[in-house]
Protein backbone atom coordinates (compact mmCIF):
# COMPACT_ATOMS: atom_id res chain seq x y z
CA UNK A 1 0.00 0.00 0.00
CA UNK A 2 2.92 2.43 1.00
CA UNK A 3 4.73 1.52 -2.27
CA UNK A 4 1.40 2.07 -4.06
CA UNK A 5 0.81 5.70 -3.37
CA UNK A 6 4.58 6.41 -3.38
CA UNK A 7 4.45 5.51 -6.90
CA UNK A 8 1.49 6.70 -7.84
CA UNK A 9 2.85 10.22 -6.43
CA UNK A 10 6.04 9.78 -8.48
CA UNK A 11 4.27 9.11 -11.74
CA UNK A 12 1.80 11.33 -11.53
CA UNK A 13 4.37 14.06 -10.59
CA UNK A 14 7.03 13.14 -13.00
CA UNK A 15 3.93 12.49 -15.76
CA UNK A 16 2.89 15.55 -15.17
CA UNK A 17 5.73 17.61 -15.12
CA UNK A 18 6.72 16.31 -18.13
CA UNK A 19 3.55 16.54 -20.36
CA UNK A 20 4.12 20.36 -19.46
CA UNK A 21 7.35 20.70 -20.46
CA UNK A 22 6.58 19.16 -23.73
CA UNK A 23 3.58 21.10 -24.58
CA UNK A 24 5.22 24.42 -23.49
CA UNK A 25 8.78 24.05 -24.62
CA UNK A 26 9.17 21.71 -26.98
CA UNK A 27 10.56 23.57 -30.16
CA UNK A 28 10.86 20.44 -31.71
CA UNK A 29 8.58 21.94 -35.16
CA UNK A 30 10.19 25.33 -34.78
CA UNK A 31 13.98 23.95 -34.99
CA UNK A 32 12.76 22.37 -38.37
CA UNK A 33 13.74 23.51 -41.83
CA UNK A 34 10.37 23.58 -43.47
CA UNK A 35 8.70 26.92 -44.92
CA UNK A 36 7.19 28.66 -42.49
CA UNK A 37 10.19 28.24 -40.34
CA UNK A 38 12.29 29.86 -42.44
CA UNK A 39 10.26 33.03 -43.02
CA UNK A 40 11.45 36.07 -41.49
CA UNK A 41 9.15 35.94 -37.71
CA UNK A 42 7.67 39.68 -38.55
CA UNK A 43 6.26 39.03 -42.34
CA UNK A 44 4.93 34.97 -40.68
CA UNK A 45 3.26 37.12 -37.81
CA UNK A 46 1.47 40.06 -39.95
CA UNK A 47 0.56 37.73 -42.97
CA UNK A 48 -0.93 35.07 -40.40
CA UNK A 49 -3.15 37.80 -38.66
CA UNK A 50 -4.26 38.95 -42.31
CA UNK A 51 -5.05 35.65 -42.76
CA UNK A 52 -7.04 35.22 -39.47
CA UNK A 53 -8.83 38.52 -39.90
CA UNK A 54 -10.17 37.25 -43.48
CA UNK A 55 -11.53 33.79 -41.60
CA UNK A 56 -13.14 35.88 -38.99
CA UNK A 57 -14.86 37.73 -41.28
CA UNK A 58 -15.65 35.34 -44.31
CA UNK A 59 -19.31 34.19 -44.48
CA UNK A 60 -19.19 31.86 -46.83
CA UNK A 61 -18.32 27.90 -45.82
CA UNK A 62 -17.17 26.89 -49.34
CA UNK A 63 -14.29 29.77 -48.98
CA UNK A 64 -13.24 29.13 -45.21
CA UNK A 65 -13.00 25.57 -46.42
CA UNK A 66 -10.66 27.04 -49.29
CA UNK A 67 -8.72 28.93 -46.61
CA UNK A 68 -8.46 25.89 -44.01
CA UNK A 69 -7.30 23.59 -46.82
CA UNK A 70 -4.08 26.47 -47.44
CA UNK A 71 -3.90 25.99 -43.79
CA UNK A 72 -3.02 22.58 -43.78
CA UNK A 73 -1.30 22.67 -46.88
CA UNK A 74 1.17 25.17 -45.13
CA UNK A 75 1.94 23.05 -42.45
CA UNK A 76 2.93 19.86 -44.52
CA UNK A 77 4.96 21.84 -46.83
CA UNK A 78 6.68 22.64 -43.23
CA UNK A 79 7.73 19.14 -42.30
CA UNK A 80 4.72 19.64 -39.12
CA UNK A 81 3.35 15.92 -38.79
CA UNK A 82 -0.38 16.22 -40.15
CA UNK A 83 -1.99 13.92 -37.37
CA UNK A 84 0.14 15.77 -34.70
CA UNK A 85 -1.53 19.11 -36.16
CA UNK A 86 -5.43 17.66 -36.62
CA UNK A 87 -5.20 16.54 -32.88
CA UNK A 88 -3.57 20.06 -31.54
CA UNK A 89 -6.33 21.95 -33.05
CA UNK A 90 -9.68 20.00 -32.90
CA UNK A 91 -9.05 19.54 -29.19
CA UNK A 92 -10.35 23.24 -29.22
CA UNK A 93 -13.81 22.33 -31.25
CA UNK A 94 -15.68 20.59 -28.64
CA UNK A 95 -15.08 23.50 -26.15
CA UNK A 96 -16.29 26.15 -28.51
CA UNK A 97 -18.94 23.95 -30.10
CA UNK A 98 -20.41 23.33 -26.17
CA UNK A 99 -20.89 27.34 -25.57
CA UNK A 100 -22.01 28.61 -28.82
CA UNK A 101 -22.55 26.12 -31.56
CA UNK A 102 -24.89 23.90 -30.15
CA UNK A 103 -27.15 26.49 -29.02
CA UNK A 104 -27.08 28.14 -32.27
CA UNK A 105 -28.37 25.31 -33.65
CA UNK A 106 -32.01 25.61 -32.13
CA UNK A 107 -34.82 27.84 -33.08
CA UNK A 108 -34.64 29.87 -30.17
CA UNK A 109 -31.68 31.53 -31.30
CA UNK A 110 -31.86 30.70 -35.17
CA UNK A 111 -35.25 31.45 -36.24
CA UNK A 112 -35.88 29.68 -39.99
CA UNK A 113 -36.94 26.43 -41.26
CA UNK A 114 -37.54 23.39 -39.10
CA UNK A 115 -35.28 20.68 -40.50
CA UNK A 116 -35.30 17.78 -37.28
CA UNK A 117 -38.06 18.41 -34.55
CA UNK A 118 -37.77 16.71 -31.14
CA UNK A 119 -39.09 16.13 -27.82
CA UNK A 120 -37.22 16.29 -24.65
CA UNK A 121 -38.49 16.35 -21.10
CA UNK A 122 -41.74 17.50 -22.51
CA UNK A 123 -39.72 20.53 -24.26
CA UNK A 124 -39.95 20.67 -28.27
CA UNK A 125 -36.71 21.01 -29.86
CA UNK A 126 -36.64 22.76 -33.32
CA UNK A 127 -32.99 22.33 -35.36
CA UNK A 128 -33.55 24.92 -38.15
CA UNK A 129 -31.80 24.74 -41.68
CA UNK A 130 -30.20 28.47 -40.80
CA UNK A 131 -29.43 26.96 -37.24
CA UNK A 132 -27.17 24.03 -38.59
CA UNK A 133 -25.81 26.16 -41.60
CA UNK A 134 -24.52 28.87 -38.86
CA UNK A 135 -23.52 26.06 -36.43
CA UNK A 136 -20.83 24.56 -39.16
CA UNK A 137 -20.09 27.86 -39.97
CA UNK A 138 -18.66 28.47 -37.11
CA UNK A 139 -17.56 25.26 -36.39
CA UNK A 140 -15.41 25.96 -39.73
CA UNK A 141 -14.54 29.63 -38.88
CA UNK A 142 -12.80 28.53 -35.21
CA UNK A 143 -10.99 25.35 -36.88
CA UNK A 144 -9.60 27.64 -39.01
CA UNK A 145 -8.71 30.42 -36.96
CA UNK A 146 -6.96 28.26 -34.42
CA UNK A 147 -5.16 26.11 -36.97
CA UNK A 148 -3.27 29.35 -38.68
CA UNK A 149 -2.68 30.00 -34.91
CA UNK A 150 -1.43 26.91 -33.34
CA UNK A 151 0.74 26.64 -37.14
CA UNK A 152 2.22 30.23 -35.99
CA UNK A 153 3.38 29.45 -32.65
CA UNK A 154 4.46 26.23 -33.56
CA UNK A 155 6.88 27.09 -35.96
CA UNK A 156 8.10 30.08 -34.51
CA UNK A 157 10.55 29.99 -31.55
CA UNK A 158 9.28 31.21 -28.26
CA UNK A 159 11.70 34.10 -28.36
CA UNK A 160 11.15 35.03 -32.15
CA UNK A 161 7.39 35.81 -31.26
CA UNK A 162 8.49 38.13 -28.33
CA UNK A 163 10.63 39.77 -29.90
CA UNK A 164 8.22 40.46 -32.77
CA UNK A 165 5.49 41.72 -30.43
CA UNK A 166 8.21 44.10 -28.99
CA UNK A 167 9.06 45.44 -32.46
CA UNK A 168 5.12 45.74 -33.57
CA UNK A 169 4.74 47.60 -29.94
CA UNK A 170 2.57 45.84 -28.41
CA UNK A 171 3.14 47.05 -24.63
CA UNK A 172 6.39 46.13 -23.42
CA UNK A 173 4.61 45.18 -19.96
CA UNK A 174 2.30 42.23 -22.19
CA UNK A 175 5.46 40.87 -23.42
CA UNK A 176 7.59 41.12 -20.51
CA UNK A 177 5.01 39.08 -18.27
CA UNK A 178 4.61 36.48 -21.03
CA UNK A 179 8.24 35.72 -21.80
CA UNK A 180 9.05 36.15 -17.69
CA UNK A 181 5.68 33.99 -17.17
CA UNK A 182 7.04 31.34 -19.54
CA UNK A 183 10.70 31.30 -18.06
CA UNK A 184 9.46 31.15 -14.52
CA UNK A 185 6.98 27.95 -15.42
CA UNK A 186 10.32 26.01 -16.65
CA UNK A 187 12.28 27.29 -13.77
CA UNK A 188 9.74 25.98 -11.54
CA UNK A 189 9.70 22.83 -12.51
CA UNK A 190 13.28 22.57 -12.44
CA UNK A 191 12.64 23.42 -8.76
CA UNK A 192 10.06 21.07 -8.30
CA UNK A 193 11.91 18.24 -9.81
CA UNK A 194 15.36 19.19 -8.20
CA UNK A 195 13.38 19.40 -4.59
CA UNK A 196 11.68 16.08 -5.71
CA UNK A 197 15.08 14.46 -6.38
CA UNK A 198 16.59 15.45 -3.26
CA UNK A 199 14.21 14.82 -0.99
CA UNK A 200 14.13 11.03 -2.61
CA UNK A 201 17.88 11.30 -2.10
CA UNK A 202 17.63 12.05 1.60
CA UNK A 203 14.87 9.98 2.80
CA UNK A 204 14.97 6.96 0.25
CA UNK A 205 12.11 5.87 -1.67
CA UNK A 206 10.35 4.86 0.98
CA UNK A 207 8.00 8.32 2.18
CA UNK A 208 5.03 7.60 3.81
CA UNK A 209 2.51 9.26 1.92
CA UNK A 210 1.19 11.76 4.70
CA UNK A 211 4.40 12.34 5.01
CA UNK A 212 4.83 13.13 1.11
CA UNK A 213 1.98 14.82 1.42
CA UNK A 214 3.32 17.31 3.98
CA UNK A 215 6.53 17.67 2.04
CA UNK A 216 4.60 18.66 -1.29
CA UNK A 217 2.62 21.32 1.00
CA UNK A 218 5.80 22.67 2.20
CA UNK A 219 7.65 23.02 -0.80
CA UNK A 220 4.88 24.42 -2.29
CA UNK A 221 4.48 27.49 -0.05
CA UNK A 222 8.45 27.69 -0.20
CA UNK A 223 8.14 27.78 -3.87
CA UNK A 224 6.33 30.82 -3.18
CA UNK A 225 8.62 32.81 -1.17
CA UNK A 226 11.30 31.60 -2.94
CA UNK A 227 9.91 32.99 -6.10
CA UNK A 228 9.52 36.29 -4.57
CA UNK A 229 12.97 36.59 -3.67
CA UNK A 230 14.24 35.53 -7.25
CA UNK A 231 11.92 38.46 -8.70
CA UNK A 232 13.30 40.78 -6.67
CA UNK A 233 17.21 39.66 -7.70
CA UNK A 234 16.59 39.46 -10.66
CA UNK A 235 15.16 43.19 -11.07
CA UNK A 236 18.15 43.53 -9.03
CA UNK A 237 20.09 42.19 -11.70
CA UNK A 238 18.51 43.50 -14.95
CA UNK A 239 18.74 47.17 -12.73
CA UNK A 240 22.59 46.86 -12.82
CA UNK A 241 23.12 46.45 -16.11
CA UNK A 242 21.36 49.11 -17.09
CA UNK A 243 17.41 48.48 -16.92
CA UNK A 244 15.27 51.46 -16.46
CA UNK A 245 11.73 50.27 -17.38
CA UNK A 246 11.92 49.95 -20.99
CA UNK A 247 13.62 47.27 -22.37
CA UNK A 248 16.04 47.45 -26.11
CA UNK A 249 15.53 44.93 -28.21
CA UNK A 250 17.41 44.17 -30.91
CA UNK A 251 16.16 44.39 -33.93
CA UNK A 252 17.99 41.78 -36.25
CA UNK A 253 15.84 40.23 -38.26
CA UNK A 254 16.22 40.40 -41.80
CA UNK A 255 13.18 40.13 -44.99
CA UNK A 256 14.57 38.41 -48.18
CA UNK A 257 12.82 38.05 -51.57
CA UNK A 258 11.45 34.78 -50.28
CA UNK A 259 9.50 36.68 -47.55
CA UNK A 260 8.39 39.59 -49.73
CA UNK A 261 7.24 37.28 -52.12
CA UNK A 262 5.11 35.51 -49.17
CA UNK A 263 3.75 38.68 -48.31
CA UNK A 264 2.04 39.75 -51.78
CA UNK A 265 0.98 35.91 -51.91
CA UNK A 266 -1.15 36.56 -48.54
CA UNK A 267 -2.40 39.88 -49.42
CA UNK A 268 -3.31 38.57 -53.45
CA UNK A 269 -5.28 35.60 -51.66
CA UNK A 270 -6.88 38.22 -49.33
CA UNK A 271 -7.95 40.86 -52.13
CA UNK A 272 -8.87 37.79 -54.19
CA UNK A 273 -11.25 36.31 -51.36
CA UNK A 274 -12.96 39.79 -50.35
CA UNK A 275 -13.62 39.95 -53.83
CA UNK A 276 -15.30 36.45 -54.14
CA UNK A 277 -17.39 37.72 -50.88
CA UNK A 278 -18.67 40.50 -52.00
CA UNK A 279 -19.63 39.10 -55.31
CA UNK B 1 39.56 62.99 -11.89
CA UNK B 2 39.64 62.03 -8.72
CA UNK B 3 41.42 58.67 -8.20
CA UNK B 4 39.26 57.09 -5.07
CA UNK B 5 36.36 55.19 -6.45
CA UNK B 6 34.39 54.49 -3.53
CA UNK B 7 34.52 55.43 0.06
CA UNK B 8 32.57 54.19 2.92
CA UNK B 9 32.09 55.53 5.99
CA UNK B 10 30.39 53.58 9.38
CA UNK B 11 28.20 51.86 6.87
CA UNK B 12 25.43 49.87 8.32
CA UNK B 13 22.76 47.70 6.44
CA UNK B 14 19.77 45.19 7.18
CA UNK B 15 17.86 43.29 4.86
CA UNK B 16 14.02 43.90 5.89
CA UNK B 17 15.55 46.02 8.58
CA UNK B 18 15.49 42.86 10.72
CA UNK B 19 18.43 41.10 9.27
CA UNK B 20 21.88 42.83 10.09
CA UNK B 21 24.39 42.21 7.00
CA UNK B 22 26.97 44.91 7.44
CA UNK B 23 27.53 46.20 10.76
CA UNK B 24 29.72 49.38 10.46
CA UNK B 25 31.83 48.89 7.41
CA UNK B 26 34.58 51.53 6.38
CA UNK B 27 35.91 50.84 3.02
CA UNK B 28 38.16 53.09 0.60
CA UNK B 29 39.11 51.78 -2.84
CA UNK B 30 41.15 53.34 -5.62
CA UNK B 31 41.10 53.57 -9.22
CA UNK B 32 42.89 50.86 -10.25
CA UNK B 33 43.47 48.69 -7.65
CA UNK B 34 42.66 45.20 -7.00
CA UNK B 35 40.68 43.99 -4.09
CA UNK B 36 39.31 40.48 -2.28
CA UNK B 37 36.89 40.25 -0.24
CA UNK B 38 37.28 36.66 1.60
CA UNK B 39 34.92 35.85 5.01
CA UNK B 40 32.81 33.26 6.21
CA UNK B 41 29.12 32.27 4.50
CA UNK B 42 26.90 34.89 5.85
CA UNK B 43 29.44 37.77 6.63
CA UNK B 44 28.07 39.72 4.26
CA UNK B 45 30.48 40.25 1.47
CA UNK B 46 27.78 39.56 -1.08
CA UNK B 47 25.78 42.35 0.66
CA UNK B 48 28.72 44.91 0.27
CA UNK B 49 29.50 44.60 -3.49
CA UNK B 50 25.64 44.54 -4.20
CA UNK B 51 26.05 48.13 -2.24
CA UNK B 52 29.24 49.04 -4.05
CA UNK B 53 27.23 48.27 -7.73
CA UNK B 54 24.14 50.82 -5.71
CA UNK B 55 21.77 48.04 -5.66
CA UNK B 56 21.03 48.95 -1.92
CA UNK B 57 21.90 51.63 0.06
CA UNK B 58 23.47 52.17 3.55
CA UNK B 59 20.78 52.15 6.35
CA UNK B 60 23.28 53.88 8.25
CA UNK B 61 26.71 55.76 7.31
CA UNK B 62 27.14 57.25 3.90
CA UNK B 63 28.74 55.80 0.55
CA UNK B 64 30.54 57.75 -1.85
CA UNK B 65 31.71 56.83 -5.19
CA UNK B 66 33.48 59.18 -8.08
CA UNK B 67 33.89 61.35 -4.58
CA UNK B 68 29.99 61.71 -4.51
CA UNK B 69 28.07 60.88 -2.08
CA UNK B 70 25.80 58.16 -3.70
CA UNK B 71 21.74 58.58 -2.57
CA UNK B 72 18.87 56.03 -4.31
CA UNK B 73 17.42 59.70 -5.60
CA UNK B 74 19.98 60.07 -7.85
CA UNK B 75 19.32 56.97 -9.74
CA UNK B 76 15.73 58.56 -10.86
CA UNK B 77 18.04 60.80 -13.09
CA UNK B 78 18.36 59.06 -16.04
CA UNK B 79 21.84 60.66 -17.63
CA UNK B 80 23.42 59.54 -14.16
CA UNK B 81 22.07 56.10 -13.74
CA UNK B 82 22.75 55.20 -17.37
CA UNK B 83 26.66 56.48 -16.87
CA UNK B 84 26.81 54.78 -13.43
CA UNK B 85 25.74 51.52 -14.85
CA UNK B 86 28.65 51.98 -17.87
CA UNK B 87 31.46 52.63 -14.86
CA UNK B 88 30.42 49.74 -12.29
CA UNK B 89 29.66 46.41 -13.10
CA UNK B 90 28.59 43.70 -10.98
CA UNK B 91 28.43 39.52 -11.91
CA UNK B 92 25.93 38.33 -9.31
CA UNK B 93 26.74 34.86 -6.80
CA UNK B 94 23.86 33.38 -8.31
CA UNK B 95 24.11 33.12 -11.90
CA UNK B 96 20.25 32.20 -12.18
CA UNK B 97 19.11 35.57 -11.32
CA UNK B 98 21.21 37.63 -13.57
CA UNK B 99 20.34 35.52 -16.44
CA UNK B 100 16.36 36.18 -17.83
CA UNK B 101 16.12 36.55 -21.58
CA UNK B 102 14.76 33.38 -23.56
CA UNK B 103 18.48 32.97 -25.56
CA UNK B 104 22.15 33.45 -24.28
CA UNK B 105 22.74 35.67 -27.31
CA UNK B 106 20.30 38.15 -26.08
CA UNK B 107 21.44 37.90 -22.68
CA UNK B 108 24.68 38.77 -22.95
CA UNK B 109 23.35 41.54 -25.35
CA UNK B 110 20.59 43.04 -22.61
CA UNK B 111 23.13 45.52 -20.99
CA UNK B 112 24.28 47.04 -23.84
CA UNK B 113 21.03 47.84 -25.67
CA UNK B 114 19.84 49.06 -22.23
CA UNK B 115 23.50 51.40 -22.40
CA UNK B 116 22.29 52.41 -26.02
CA UNK B 117 25.61 50.86 -27.73
CA UNK B 118 25.77 51.00 -30.74
CA UNK B 119 24.81 47.89 -33.01
CA UNK B 120 28.26 47.93 -34.81
CA UNK B 121 30.20 48.09 -30.74
CA UNK B 122 28.16 45.37 -29.44
CA UNK B 123 28.75 43.13 -32.08
CA UNK B 124 32.40 43.90 -31.82
CA UNK B 125 32.26 43.24 -28.08
CA UNK B 126 30.27 40.45 -28.48
CA UNK B 127 32.71 38.35 -30.51
CA UNK B 128 35.70 39.53 -28.22
CA UNK B 129 33.67 38.25 -24.97
CA UNK B 130 32.49 35.17 -26.66
CA UNK B 131 35.98 34.39 -27.75
CA UNK B 132 37.76 35.21 -24.38
CA UNK B 133 35.14 32.88 -22.09
CA UNK B 134 35.02 30.16 -25.09
CA UNK B 135 30.97 30.09 -24.93
CA UNK B 136 30.54 30.09 -28.55
CA UNK B 137 28.48 27.13 -28.67
CA UNK B 138 25.63 28.10 -26.31
CA UNK B 139 24.93 31.31 -27.99
CA UNK B 140 21.60 29.88 -29.00
CA UNK B 141 21.09 27.65 -26.16
CA UNK B 142 18.57 28.85 -23.26
CA UNK B 143 20.63 29.72 -20.55
CA UNK B 144 18.34 28.31 -18.31
CA UNK B 145 19.11 24.82 -19.80
CA UNK B 146 22.57 25.11 -18.90
CA UNK B 147 24.78 23.97 -16.20
CA UNK B 148 26.09 26.05 -13.48
CA UNK B 149 29.47 26.23 -14.60
CA UNK B 150 28.32 27.50 -18.08
CA UNK B 151 25.60 30.14 -16.66
CA UNK B 152 28.46 31.17 -14.53
CA UNK B 153 30.22 31.80 -17.77
CA UNK B 154 27.54 34.22 -19.17
CA UNK B 155 26.64 35.91 -16.29
CA UNK B 156 30.55 37.43 -16.41
CA UNK B 157 30.21 37.30 -20.24
CA UNK B 158 27.07 39.38 -20.05
CA UNK B 159 28.70 42.09 -17.55
CA UNK B 160 31.67 41.97 -19.54
CA UNK B 161 30.31 43.09 -22.75
CA UNK B 162 29.80 46.76 -21.13
CA UNK B 163 33.04 47.39 -20.43
CA UNK B 164 32.84 48.77 -17.14
CA UNK B 165 35.50 50.42 -15.58
CA UNK B 166 34.80 49.18 -12.18
CA UNK B 167 34.42 45.32 -12.40
CA UNK B 168 32.98 43.63 -9.27
CA UNK B 169 32.17 39.97 -9.16
CA UNK B 170 31.32 37.84 -6.43
CA UNK B 171 32.88 34.30 -6.47
CA UNK B 172 33.12 34.05 -9.92
CA UNK B 173 35.47 31.13 -9.79
CA UNK B 174 32.78 28.71 -7.95
CA UNK B 175 31.94 25.64 -9.24
CA UNK B 176 34.23 26.27 -12.36
CA UNK B 177 37.00 23.64 -13.68
CA UNK B 178 40.46 24.11 -12.91
CA UNK B 179 40.96 25.25 -16.64
CA UNK B 180 38.55 27.86 -16.71
CA UNK B 181 39.26 29.05 -13.37
CA UNK B 182 42.71 29.46 -15.27
CA UNK B 183 40.90 31.95 -17.72
CA UNK B 184 38.98 33.89 -15.37
CA UNK B 185 42.10 34.83 -13.09
CA UNK B 186 43.59 35.50 -16.00
CA UNK B 187 41.68 37.54 -17.33
CA UNK B 188 41.08 39.57 -14.38
CA UNK B 189 44.48 40.19 -14.39
CA UNK B 190 44.73 41.60 -17.92
CA UNK B 191 41.22 43.94 -17.53
CA UNK B 192 43.52 45.38 -14.44
CA UNK B 193 47.01 45.94 -16.03
CA UNK B 194 44.24 47.79 -18.13
CA UNK B 195 43.35 50.20 -16.44
CA UNK B 196 40.38 49.19 -14.58
CA UNK B 197 39.58 48.55 -10.91
CA UNK B 198 38.81 44.71 -10.01
CA UNK B 199 36.81 43.70 -6.83
CA UNK B 200 36.14 39.87 -6.64
CA UNK B 201 34.17 37.93 -3.81
CA UNK B 202 35.93 34.55 -3.38
CA UNK B 203 36.17 31.31 -0.85
CA UNK B 204 39.54 30.35 -2.32
CA UNK B 205 42.08 31.41 -1.08
CA UNK B 206 44.42 29.67 -3.81
CA UNK B 207 43.70 32.46 -5.75
CA UNK B 208 43.52 35.75 -3.99
CA UNK B 209 47.61 36.32 -4.16
CA UNK B 210 47.37 36.76 -7.54
CA UNK B 211 43.45 38.90 -8.00
CA UNK B 212 44.11 41.11 -4.99
CA UNK B 213 46.89 43.42 -3.71
CA UNK B 214 44.53 44.46 -1.33
CA UNK B 215 42.28 41.68 0.72
CA UNK B 216 39.66 42.73 3.48
CA UNK B 217 38.90 39.92 5.73
CA UNK B 218 34.99 39.85 6.46
CA UNK B 219 33.90 38.49 10.41
CA UNK B 220 31.34 36.96 11.94
CA UNK B 221 29.80 40.13 13.39
CA UNK B 222 29.77 41.77 9.75
CA UNK B 223 32.82 43.92 9.77
CA UNK B 224 35.96 44.18 8.04
CA UNK B 225 38.06 42.77 10.90
CA UNK B 226 41.38 43.43 8.65
CA UNK B 227 42.44 44.67 5.45
CA UNK B 228 45.95 44.48 4.00
CA UNK B 229 48.73 42.62 1.11
CA UNK B 230 47.55 39.24 0.66
CA UNK B 231 50.98 38.09 1.70
CA UNK B 232 50.46 38.95 5.32
CA UNK B 233 46.94 38.10 5.51
CA UNK B 234 47.44 34.21 4.22
CA UNK B 235 50.17 34.05 6.64
CA UNK B 236 48.11 34.63 9.76
CA UNK B 237 46.90 31.52 10.56
CA UNK B 238 45.18 32.72 13.67
CA UNK B 239 43.31 35.35 11.80
CA UNK B 240 42.23 32.76 8.81
CA UNK B 241 41.29 30.28 11.24
CA UNK B 242 38.82 32.64 13.51
CA UNK B 243 36.98 33.53 11.09
CA UNK B 244 36.08 30.27 9.30
CA UNK B 245 38.56 30.65 6.03
CA UNK B 246 40.76 27.33 7.15
CA UNK B 247 40.07 24.80 9.45
CA UNK B 248 42.84 22.41 11.22
CA UNK B 249 43.00 19.47 9.41
CA UNK B 250 44.41 15.98 10.93
CA UNK B 251 45.62 13.01 8.97
CA UNK B 252 47.51 9.97 9.55
CA UNK B 253 50.53 9.53 7.68
CA UNK B 254 52.38 6.16 8.17
CA UNK B 255 51.68 6.17 11.53
CA UNK B 256 52.10 9.44 13.07
CA UNK B 257 49.22 11.95 13.44
CA UNK B 258 49.71 15.35 12.57
CA UNK B 259 47.69 18.89 11.98
CA UNK B 260 48.01 21.31 9.47
CA UNK B 261 45.57 24.13 8.62
CA UNK B 262 43.50 22.93 5.42
CA UNK B 263 42.52 25.32 3.35
CA UNK B 264 39.02 25.80 2.09
CA UNK B 265 39.01 24.99 -1.82
CA UNK B 266 36.09 25.10 -4.43
CA UNK B 267 33.49 26.21 -2.39
CA UNK B 268 30.38 26.37 -3.40
CA UNK B 269 26.98 26.76 -2.91
CA UNK B 270 23.52 28.17 -4.98
CA UNK B 271 20.53 30.11 -3.75
N1 LIG C 1 17.43 38.67 1.04
C1 LIG C 1 17.82 38.58 2.33
N2 LIG C 1 16.93 38.67 3.32
C2 LIG C 1 17.30 38.61 4.61
N3 LIG C 1 18.56 38.43 5.02
C3 LIG C 1 19.51 38.32 4.09
C4 LIG C 1 19.20 38.40 2.70
N4 LIG C 1 20.35 38.25 2.01
C5 LIG C 1 21.33 38.11 2.93
N5 LIG C 1 20.83 38.15 4.18
C6 LIG C 1 21.60 38.04 5.42
O1 LIG C 1 22.63 39.01 5.38
C7 LIG C 1 23.85 38.48 5.87
C8 LIG C 1 24.96 38.69 4.88
O2 LIG C 1 24.65 37.99 3.70
P1 LIG C 1 25.57 37.99 2.43
O3 LIG C 1 24.79 37.38 1.33
O4 LIG C 1 26.12 39.34 2.21
O5 LIG C 1 26.73 36.99 2.87
P2 LIG C 1 28.00 36.47 2.08
O6 LIG C 1 29.19 36.88 2.83
O7 LIG C 1 27.91 36.86 0.66
O8 LIG C 1 27.84 34.90 2.22
P3 LIG C 1 28.19 33.72 1.20
O9 LIG C 1 29.61 33.40 1.34
O10 LIG C 1 27.35 32.62 1.71
O11 LIG C 1 27.81 34.19 -0.15
C9 LIG C 1 23.58 37.03 6.20
O12 LIG C 1 23.48 36.91 7.59
C10 LIG C 1 22.27 36.71 5.54
O13 LIG C 1 21.53 35.84 6.34
MG1 LIG D 1 27.68 35.88 -1.09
Amino acid sequence: MKRHSNNFIEHSLIGTLDFLKESLFAEEFALKKGFLQLLDPRIKVLTFLLLIIQAVLIKNILILFYLYALCLLLAAISRINLGFFLKRTWVFIPLFSLVIAIPALFSIFSPGEALVTFKLLSIKFVITQQGLSGAALFVMRVITCVSFAVLMSITTKHFELLKVLRIFKVPQVFVMIAGMCYRYVYLFIGIIENTYLAIKSRTGTRIHYKRGQQIVAWNIAYLWSRSYCLNEQVYQAMLSRGYTGEPEVLNDFRARIKDWLWLFCVLGICAFLFYLSRR
Amino acid sequence: MDSQIFELRNVHFSYLGKFPALCGIDVEINRGEKIAVIGANGSGKSTLLQMLDGLIFPGQGQIKVFGKELKESDFQDADFSENFRKKIGLVFQNPDVQLFCPTVREDILFGPLQLGMKKKEIEARLEEVVGILGINGLLERSPHQLSIGEKRKIAIASTLIINPDVLILDEPTAGLDPLTTRHIIELLIDENAAGKTIITSTHDLHIVEEIADRVFVFSQEKKIIRSGNPCEILDDIQLLEDNNLIHVHSHRHTGKTHTHPHQHLEHHHEG
